[in-house]
Parts: C-alpha cells; sequence; structure tokens
C-alpha cells in the first residue's frame, strides 16, 4: 500500500471514529452508609452511586473509545472525599462535603479504567470508593466483576477517624459487586449465563487491598487485556491472580453445559464472617 | 422379557465403557492421617491413601495420565466423617465429575464414588476435596495431576519442548491451629450438599514444598539434580492460600513455556515466577554452567504482600557429560537418580554388541527388563518407569555378552 492510500484510510478510520464518538455525561454521588453483610453483619462503608441513594455496588460506567466523558462528582458525605482515574493525568480532585467537582476524559483503547477516592489513599478506596470505567466496543456478552474485600473492624475504625496498619490487615468479609456467596448469582451483571458456543467477556477490576486468585471450574478463558501484565495477554487460563487496583479482561468461549463454580482459591475468602461458603464463590450457568 | 433385555443392554453398556477405560485410579479418602512437621510436631490430618494399611500422605499420590486417555477414579470414604469428593482442579470435566457437592455429588462414610474423564491438555493439574473446601483442603486433601502427551513422552506438551527430567513443586502451608479436632471435625448434616462451617483466623508457621519444609525438604532429597546441557522441567503449583514467589538461578536459564496446562502464546524468559492458589506453572530450565545453588520459593500473605516464609530446594548442576560408567565399547549415565517415578539410562555404544539391561533389587531379583538385543553403536535412552514400586535402592545391572558389565545403585523416592 503507498503512503498516500496508507494516510487517506488512517485518517478515514480516525474520521469515523470521531464521528462515531459520543458525549457521555455521568454524575457520581458520594454515599455513606452502613452495608449489611451476607451474615446481616453491618459495618460502614462508602460507595461512588448514581443517585444520592447508598447502594454498596460503584457505578459502573460503559463507554465506546473515543468518547468524551464528562462526570459531576457530587460529594454526598459530610467527610473530604477525592476523585482520580488511575494513570489518568490531570483529574485528581480533592471534594468537601457538599462540593462538586468536573471531571472530563477520552479513552482511545479498550480496556478497564478504574476510579476511586484519592484522598486519604487508600482508607477512602478501601471503605469502598472504587469503580470501574470500562471502555469496549466488542459485542460479546458482558459480565462485570468489582471484587473487594474487607475487615469489619477496620471499616468501624476508620469511619471513626482511627488509623489502621495494613500489615496487619485481615479482611473478613469478600465480595463482587457488593455481595458475597449466594447473592452474588442473583446479581445478573455478575452471574455468567449463556450457550456454548458464545463469545463471553468478565470485566474483572480489583478496587480492593487483598490479592485475589480466581479460579474457574469448568472452562478456560483467555486473558484479552492485563493492566498488570500487558505480556499475559493471549494466554488461556483457568486460575486468574489479581492485585489491588488491577484489572482484566477475559474471554470465554464455553465449549459444554453446566454449571460450575468461580471462587477465590484462596479459600480464606470464600469464607464471610469465618463461615464457609458465604465469600467470594459464585457459578458460571451454561445451558 | 423386556425387563430382562433392559436390564442386559444395562450391563453391556456398562461392560463397554469399562472397555474403554485407560487407566482406573483407586484413592480412599481419610480423616485420621497424621503428618510430622519439621519441629518433629505431630498434626492430625485428612488426606488420600490408596490402600487401606497406607496413612494418607500429604500431598497426596501424583496421578500420571496421557492426554487422551480414559480415566475411572473410585474414591472410596474410609472417614467415619464428612462426605468427601475430589475436584479436577484444570481439567475442564463435566458438571457430574467436578467434584463440587452441591452441583455434582459427595460422597458420604463407606461408600464409593466414580469420576469418569478423558486426560485433557498435556500439563500439570490438581484434585482436591470440595468438601467444606477451605477446611478439608488444608486438612490435607490434595495432589498433583500430571497429565502426559498422548505417546507419554517426556515432552512438555505435543510439539513443546522435550525435556531429559522433571521437578514437581508444590507450594502449600500448614496453620496447626486448623489441624485440631475442634476444626477439623465440623458438623456436616448429611441431607444437606452446602456444609456451613466456620473457619478460623489463618496464620500458617509451616510452609511446605512438596509436603515438606525446612530440613525436611533436604531430607527428602528434593532438590534439582541435573547436568550442563540436560533439559529440566520443573512443575510448579500452588494449593496453599498464600501466594508465592520462585526465583530461579539465573544461571538456570529458566524459560516459563505453560500455565494451567496450556502453552504459553509467547514463552517467557524470567526467573522469577509468581504463582498464586490454583495456579500451576511450567518453567524449563538448561543450565549452561556447573552450579550449586538452590531455587528460593517466597510464600506471600495475600492480604497485605508481606513474605511470611522461604524455603530453598537445592540446585546441583554437574558438569557435562560425566557417565556413571565408561569403557572402551560402552558409557553409561542414569539420569535421574534419585528418581520419583521415572529414571532413563542413557547408553552410548562404541562397539556392536548384545546388551542386556536389568533392573534388580538388592536380593537380585530381576524386576525388569530394560533391554535384551544386539546394540549398533550409537546413543541410546531406556526409560524405567514403575509406580508401584516401593521406596528404595535398587540395582541397574548391564551384561555385554552374558557377563557382567557394571551394575550402579539407584534410588526410588
Amino acid at each position: 500500500m503507498s503512503l498516500k492510500k496508507y494516510l487517506i484510510l488512517f485518517y478515514c478510520t480516525l474520521l469515523i471514529q470521531i464521528v462515531f464518538a459520543i458525549n457521555v455525561n455521568q454524575t457520581l454521588y458520594i454515599n455513606s452508609d452502613n452495608y449489611m453483610a451476607v451474615d446481616t453483619t453491618q459495618f460502614p462503608y462508602y460507595s461512588f452511586n448514581q443517585t444520592p441513594i447508598f447502594q454498596a455496588e460503584n457505578k459502573r460506567i460503559i463507554i465506546s473509545p473515543n468518547d468524551s466523558l464528562f462526570l459531576m462528582i457530587i460529594n454526598n458525605d459530610t467527610l473530604t472525599h477525592g476523585f482520580n482515574i488511575k494513570n489518568y493525568l490531570g483529574v485528581n480532585k480533592t471534594i468537601f462535603a457538599g462540593d462538586t467537582a468536573y471531571v472530563a476524559c477520552t479513552f482511545s483503547s479498550a480496556g478497564i479504567n478504574l476510579y476511586y477516592d484519592s484522598f486519604n489513599y487508600p482508607d477512602n478506596r478501601y471503605m469502598g470508593l472504587g469503580g470501574m470505567i470500562v471502555v469496549d466496543g466488542s459485542n460479546a456478552s458482558k459480565f462485570f466483576w468489582n471484587i473487594k474485600e474487607h475487615q469489619k473492624l477496620w471499616n468501624i475504625s476508620l469511619a471513626n477517624g482511627g488509623s489502621v496498619v495494613w500489615q496487619n490487615y485481615y479482611p473478613d468479609y469478600f465480595t463482587i459487586n457488593g455481595n458475597s456467596n449466594p447473592d452474588i448469582n442473583l446479581d445478573t451483571n455478575a452471574r455468567i449465563t449463556g450457550n456454548i458456543g458464545d463469545t463471553i467477556r468478565i470485566y474483572i477490576s480489583n478496587t480492593g487491598q487483598a490479592i485475589h486468585s480466581l479460579h474457574f471450574h469448568g472452562y478456560h478463558s483467555t486473558i484479552v487485556h492485563s493492566s498488570k501484565n500487558p505480556n499475559h495477554v493471549g494466554r488461556l487460563k483457568d486460575t486468574f491472580p489479581i492485585g489491588s487496583m488491577e484489572s482484566l479482561i477475559l474471554e470465554l468461549i464455553p465449549n459444554q453445559i453446566g454449571e460450575y463454580p468461580v471462587h477465590d482459591h484462596n479459600l480464606v475468602a470464600v469464607s464471610g464472617g469465618h463461615i464457609y461458603p458465604n465469600g467470594m464463590f459464585l457459578t458460571i450457568l451454561i445451558q | 422379557m423386556k425387563k430382562f433385555l433392559f436390564f442386559i443392554t444395562l450391563n453391556l453398556i456398562g461392560i463397554f465403557s469399562i472397555a474403554q477405560i485407560n487407566q482406573s485410579i483407586f484413592l480412599i479418602a481419610r480423616n485420621t492421617g497424621e503428618k510430622q512437621l519439621a519441629n518433629n510436631d505431630t498434626i492430625r490430618v485428612f488426606g488420600f491413601a490408596t490402600s487401606l494399611n497406607a496413612q494418607p500422605n500429604v500431598p497426596g499420590p501424583t496421578l500420571i495420565m496421557n492426554e487422551g486417555d480414559s480415566i475411572e477414579i473410585d474414591v472410596w470414604n474410609v472417614s467415619q466423617g464428612a462426605p468427601h469428593t475430589i475436584h479436577l482442579h484444570g481439567l475442564d470435566v463435566n458438571q457430574q465429575n467436578d467434584g463440587v457437592p452441591h452441583l455434582s455429588f459427595d460422597i458420604p462414610h463407606m461408600d464409593h464414588g466414580f469420576y469418569y474423564f478423558k486426560a485433557p491438555h498435556a500439563g500439570t493439574y490438581l484434585y482436591h476435596c470440595h468438601v467444606a473446601s477451605t477446611i478439608h483442603v488444608q486438612a490435607g486433601m490434595y495432589g498433583l495431576i500430571i497429565v502426559r502427551p498422548p505417546n507419554g513422552s517426556y515432552t512438555t506438551y505435543t510439539g513443546g519442548d522435550s525435556f531429559d527430567n522433571e521437578l514437581p513443586l508444590f507450594m502449600s502451608e500448614i496453620d496447626t491451629t486448623w489441624h485440631r479436632d475442634s476444626v477439623l471435625l465440623h458438623d456436616h448434616d448429611t441431607s444437606l450438599s452446602i456444609h456451613l462451617v466456620d473457619i478460623p483466623d489463618y496464620d500458617p508457621q509451616h510452609f511446605l514444598v512438596n509436603g515438606f519444609s525446612d530440613q525436611q525438604i533436604v531430607q527428602n532429597q528434593i532438590a534439582l539434580n541435573t547436568n550442563v546441557g540436560k533439559v529440566s522441567y520443573v512443575r510448579l503449583a500452588n494449593i496453599g492460600y498464600f501466594g508465592t514467589r520462585i526465583i530461579f538461578p539465573s544461571a538456570l536459564n529458566a524459560k516459563i513455556v505453560t500455565s494451567d496446562g496450556r502453552p504459553l502464546p509467547n514463552p517467557e524468559i524470567n526467573d522469577t515466577v509468581y504463582v498464586y492458589p490454583g495456579e500451576r506453572y511450567g518453567v524449563l530450565v538448561e543450565p549452561s554452567t556447573p552450579l550449586m545453588d538452590s531455587i528460593t520459593i517466597e510464600y506471600i500473605n495475600m492480604n497485605n504482600s508481606v513474605v511470611k516464609g522461604v524455603q530453598k530446594v537445592a540446585v546441583d548442576v554437574g558438569p557435562l557429560g560425566i557417565p556413571d560408567f565408561k569403557n572402551a565399547e560402552l558409557s553409561l549415565s542414569i539420569f535421574p537418580n534419585p528418581f520419583q517415578s521415572e529414571t532413563t539410562v542413557q547408553l552410548t555404544v562404541n562397539v556392536s554388541s548384545k546388551i542386556k539391561v536389568n533392573v534388580k533389587d538388592l536380593n537380585g531379583k530381576i524386576i525388569g527388563v530394560l533391554a535384551n538385543k544386539l546394540f549398533e553403536p550409537g546413543n541410546y535412552q531406556l526409560k524405567f518407569e514403575d509406580n508401584s514400586l516401593a521406596k528404595g535402592v535398587y540395582l541397574i545391572e548391564v551384561l555385554k555378552d552374558n557377563k557382567q558389565l557394571v551394575s550402579k545403585k539407584i534410588i526410588k523416592l
């Protein structure tokens, strides 16, 4: 191909992307309330939500490459918070109680971008304030796991202005999108369902503090995005470690029917409130 | 008559199914094992044994099979306690054989459970009990599965690299407070398939490689013994609740080639491999210089990334081409020695000769004949594998023209 033809093709592609890129406006409220765990234990929790009503699950933002994302972040709490997007320069904000911050950003390539509370880091993020901005134009069936873990007494301490020593961290609750087993399976955005031969993508962010090692029964999946190890893209595996503030996108094409578990293979994380199996455990259902 | 025909048909189907099975494996699930730790303390363990007279070892027996083989595993629960299962971790078996109690089946005390599957892609896999798995895995109910290529060769996978010997390094931990009866013997309502079980805080004191720690690793001869120019395949697997970081001496030229039973699209040259709970990696090492060093294994707390334990696995790389025996007509190398399941006798024949190679026990009884024929000049590799052979010392005897030329000791670990 001549240089001229190449340039024409390049600019046409760019033009198409610009024409089809859209403006996306999102509002995020920083809410605080008590989180009710799987065993009805309650502890303080913060979350980025779409409305002023507290939900444990952080708002998930899904856009296409080159979309212009405009975020209005309202601090609905009585404490100072912050906002940042990992590896995106120039958007770090401090937001005082009752104030509002504005962020504009664009992502040219597909992937997961983690947004979080950058104030009093990592404490506020650990308290729940972390979510994902998914940039994707694929036609695959999509499922989303924002995973976290909490040590009840630490949430209580931090909410009361105390401090913690992260080297002593021992979480006792493990969640996906704010839920533990068996409730995770009720979340249709988390529980993978499909048919043999479907192309399924699983978008995983770890906005907690610990490392998790997610094991799939029944199937191997291909890594299509790894924020920490880009050289792992293309690997076909059944177990996927993911560290704090990392993200993964997996592609699964099921080849057999059945119901198969996915769970953290640090098997302590399959418990909740010291009870097995109330932790990070859900199932895949393929018809 | 219809009922009779139906019964006959069912039996024929059963017989036909059995006829298709290439390998039957028998495991006994026990709750009454004991394990001696490096500090000489003895703890209670659960585990898998292959006979009623045998103690369940931790880890359980390594299951070796060839890709494409039809496998039957008969698990007999003789635990006098909770039900058990085996989950075939990474083998992607169907739901019925997946070993998760409420989605497959569990095996109550004194019952047998049968698992059927076709051995998948050559690689390294795990098996473990999936009943109250947080407790039962820590209790010791786990083992390694090695799937070789369809021809059973020492090759990473069909079309992959060949290797001369292999070393499994299977990581786990033990928290002795979990090995008290009050924890291990949890409540189990046999009418339920999901058992709600109390989980204590996990703070392991012992960091294991192949079930051993500290001086036990040396005593049990867990080491990489090789020679310059030889290729070794290190199978890394982690069934613990901590992450592991494995650091190879740079002179081993470590190359990561597989993970979770599949080839990496791009092999990775790296001396450091992280293996997190449930993961497996295959690493080829090919030393270029003689070496006395060690492989370092660090155990990383998943909650805070702090290294809590370290183990060392000795590395002894001998010089190139020093045979165990050599004369003008023939030289002999036995590799690996000691060996775990398989060793290779390498013969270099310089003069055409009738050669017989026997494997004998120390009483002189022949337990295997590796070759008995006329050898033309050249290099030959004779593999010896006998999984049923008891641990101990044996002899490789080479006879030339019916006269003993050499007898070398080999040690089965």
